[in-house]
C-alpha cells in the first residue's frame, strides 16, 4: 500500500471538508449573482445523460449542414463525451468532465471500438496529444501518458507534469481545457470560482506550463472561463472562447471570441463584460478601455466551448483557416439559442469578416425545457479533412464531411 | 440508519429485470419500505443518473452498489424508462399542519422549487420529492448537509448548507405528503 498517497488523500479529504464547512450558507454556484427579482426564475442548467443515449433513438436526421456537406453519427456509447484529441495512428481520445474516464475510439474500417482508456480521474476534461504522448488536465493536475497508442489496453499510471492546480477545491468552473501551444507549452484555463465573484490571483486566467520542467506561469487574465482555444495557423496567436456571466438578462452580456496578442493581457472579468459593459457591482470605478475587448461577440449565454482552426483540404477553399466553434448553450436565457457548430470567417490578416451557424438542428423548441436533444462540446479536424464533434448530452461523436 | 433487508435472486444476468428492483423498491417501484425510495414516476434521467452514480462508486450503499455494479448503460436506460412510466401511488405519509403551512415558504427560500419544480415533482435529472418516502428523504437531505452524499454537480450539497435541522424536518415532512403526480 502506498502510504504517502493514502496520507495525501486523507489530508486532501480533511482540507476539502474544512473548506466547504467554512463556506457560508450559499446558493448553488450557478445561482450566484441573481438579483432578488430573479429569485423565482425557472432557468436552470442541464445535466448530461450520464449513461448516454443510443443514436438510433434520436432525431439525427434533423441536423442541418450547408449544401455539399454531410453529417453522420461516427460513434456512440461514449458517456458524457467532452474534449477531443487525435493520435498519430488515428486514435480519437475523448474526455469526461463530471464522470471520471478518458476513452479511446479506434476506427476499424467502418466500425469503431470504444475503449475505456483511463478510469477514476478527477474531472479529466482537458486532453491533448503530441508526439506519442497523451496529456490529461484534471481538476488539480496535468499528467502525461507516453507511448499511449501502443498501450491502449494498458495505459499504466500517468506521470505528473504539474500538480496543485486547485489548492482551494474551488466551486464553479473547476474543469480545465488543455492545448499545446506553438512554443511547446501546455496551455490550460483556471476558471472563476462562481458566476460573478472576485477571483484569486491564479483564477480567471489562462496559464501555461513547460512539460519539460513542470514550471508554470500565468499567460492572460480576466478570463471568466475558457473551455476552448487554438492558435491561428499563420499569426500563431492564441484565440480562445470565453463564457460571459449569467443573470444580466437574455441579451447581456455576450459570450466572447478573444485573441491574446501578448502575455499579461487582461480581458475584463469581473469588471467589464463583452469589452464594453461594466459589471453592475464589480465595474464600479472601472473603465472598459483598460481591458482587451473581444474580436467577436458570439451571442448571449450561447456557451462557446471547443474551437479549432480548419486547415484541411476536404472542405471548399473558403473554409481554410476558418474557425469552427461548438456552442453548448444556452440555459440562462428565457428564449434559448446556440446548440450548434458556429463558423467564423477571417481574412488573411486574421480579421473577423463574418460569422454564422454552420450546423444546426439540436435546438428543437427555444421555449421548451429542455429545448434541445444534443449539445456540441468540442470539434476536431481529422486527417482526411473531415470534422468530428462531440455531444456530451448523449455521448455521441458526429462526423461532418464534404463532397462535390 | 435503518436499512431494510432485501433478498435477491443473485443472478447478475437478470440484473436489468425490474422485478428484481421491486423486492426493495416495491410493486411497480412504489416503495413500501420507509428507508427505500419509490422509483415510480421519477423522471427517467434522474433514475439513470443515480444508477450510474452507484456503479461508478460515487454513491455507495451495501445493497445498491452490488446491484448496479454489473448494469450496462443500456440496461440502466431501460430500467429508468420502465420505472419512469409507472404510476405513483398516493403517499401514506400525512404532513403535519405546521409543515403544510411553512413547508412551501422554505421550499421557495432554499431554492428547492428552482430545480425540483413548483410541485416538487422533479424534472430531467432532478428527482421527484413529492410523495417520496419520508425516512428516505430525511436521510438523504441530512447526508447532503453533512457533505456526505454523492452529487453530480455539487448543487444539492451547496443548497443544503443553509438548512437547520428543523428546516430539514419541515421540508421532508412537507414533501413526503405531497401528491406525486
Amino acid at each position: 500500500m502506498n502510504f504517502r498517497k493514502a496520507l495525501a488523500a486523507a489530508f486532501l479529504a480533511i482540507f476539502t471538508t474544512a473548506a466547504l464547512a467554512q463556506a457560508p450558507a450559499a446558493p448553488p454556484s450557478w445561482q450566484q449573482g441573481r438579483s432578488s427579482e430573479q429569485a423565482s426564475s425557472p432557468l436552470h442548467p442541464f445535466a448530461p445523460h450520464m449513461t448516454g443515449r443510443a443514436s438510433k433513438d434520436l432525431p439525427v436526421d434533423k441536423l442541418k449542414v450547408p449544401a455539399g456537406f454531410k453529417v453522420e453519427v461516427w460513434a456512440d456509447g461514449i458517456p458524457e463525451a467532452r474534449s477531443l484529441a487525435l493520435g498519430d495512428k488515428g486514435t480519437v481520445f475523448v474526455s469526461n468532465r463530471l464522470a471520471k474516464n478518458v476513452y479511446a475510439v479506434v476506427d476499424k474500417g467502418g466500425t469503431r471500438e470504444v475503449k475505456t482508456l483511463l478510469k477514476g480521474l478527477n474531472a479529466p476534461n482537458g486532453i491533448v496529444f503530441s508526439k506519442g504522448t497523451l496529456y490529461v488536465a484534471e481538476r488539480h493536475r496535468i499528467t502525461r501518458y507516453d507511448g499511449i497508442e501502443n498501450n491502449l489496453d494498458n495505459s499504466g499510471e500517468g506521470k505528473v507534469v504539474i500538480d496543485g492546480l486547485d489548492p482551494q477545491n474551488q466551486p464553479g468552473h473547476f474543469w480545465k481545457f488543455l492545448a499545446l501551444g506553438p512554443d511547446g507549452k501546455l496551455y490550460y484555463n483556471v476558471g472563476a470560482p462562481g458566476n460573478i465573484v472576485m477571483p484569486a490571483y491564479f483564477q480567471a486566467a489562462i496559464s501555461r506550463v513547460d512539460p519539460k520542467t513542470g514550471v508554470a506561469e500565468e499567460f492572460v487574465q480576466g478570463v471568466r472561463n475558457s473551455v476552448g482555444f487554438d492558435w491561428h495557423p499563420q499569426t500563431k496567436q492564441l484565440w480562445f472562447t470565453e463564457h460571459g456571466r449569467d443573470w444580466l438578462g437574455d441579451e447581456s452580456p455576450s459570450d466572447e471570441l478573444n485573441v491574446a496578442k501578448k502575455q499579461g493581457e487582461h480581458f475584463g472579468y469581473p469588471y467589464c463584460h463583452q469589452g464594453d459593459t461594466l459589471d453592475p457591482d464589480f465595474g464600479k470605478g472601472r473603465d472598459c478601455k483598460a481591458y482587451t475587448p473581444p474580436v467577436l461577440k458570439l451571442g448571449a449565454h450561447v456557451a462557446p466551448l471547443g474551437m479549432r482552426f480548419y486547415t484541411g483540404k476536404m472542405f471548399p477553399a473558403e473554409y481554410r483557416n476558418n474557425i469552427f466553434i461548438a456552442r453548448h448553450g444556452s440555459w440562462n436565457r428565457s428564449t434559448k439559442q446556440g446548440y450548434d457548430i458556429y463558423r467564423v470567417v477571417l481574412n488573411e490578416n486574421g480579421k473577423v469578416m463574418k460569422s454564422e451557424p454552420f450546423l444546426t438542428g439540436f435546438l428543437t423548441d427555444e421555449k421548451a425545457d429542455p429545448p434541445m436533444w444534443g449539445r456540441p462540446v468540442d470539434v476536431l479536424q481529422m486527417k482526411d479533412g473531415s470534422l468530428l464533434f462531440s455531444d456530451d448530452y448523449n455521448g455521441i461523436l458526429y462526423r461532418v464531411s464534404y463532397s462535390k | 440508519m435503518a436499512a431494510a433487508l432485501c433478498f435477491f435472486a443473485g443472478d447478475v444476468a437478470l440484473a436489468a429485470d425490474p422485478q428484481l428492483c421491486a423486492a426493495c423498491h416495491g410493486p411497480e417501484g412504489n416503495s413500501v419500505i420507509p428507508a427505500n425510495p419509490s422509483l415510480a414516476a421519477q423522471p427517467e434521467q434522474s433514475i439513470s443518473i443515480q444508477l450510474f452514480q452507484f456503479r461508478e462508486g460515487n454513491r455507495k450503499d451495501p445493497q445498491m452498489t452490488p446491484m448496479a455494479s454489473n448494469l450496462s448503460n443500456k440496461e440502466m436506460n431501460e430500467l429508468a424508462a420502465y420505472f419512469s412510466k409507472q404510476k405513483a401511488v398516493a403517499p401514506s405519509h400525512k404532513t403535519s399542519a405546521e409543515s403544510a403551512a411553512t413547508g412551501p415558504k422554505l421550499a421557495q427560500q432554499f431554492n428547492c422549487v428552482q430545480c425540483h419544480g413548483p410541485a416538487l415533482r422533479g424534472q430531467q435529472h432532478i428527482p421527484r420529492l413529492a410523495g417520496q418516502q419520508y425516512e428516505y428523504l430525511l436521510a438523504q437531505l441530512r447526508k447532503f448537509k453533512a457533505q456526505k452524499r454523492a452529487d453530480l454537480d455539487g448543487n444539492m450539497t451547496s443548497a443544503a448548507q443553509g438548512l437547520s435541522d428543523k428546516d430539514i424536518e419541515i421540508l421532508v415532512d412537507y414533501a413526503a405528503g405531497l401528491s406525486p403526480q
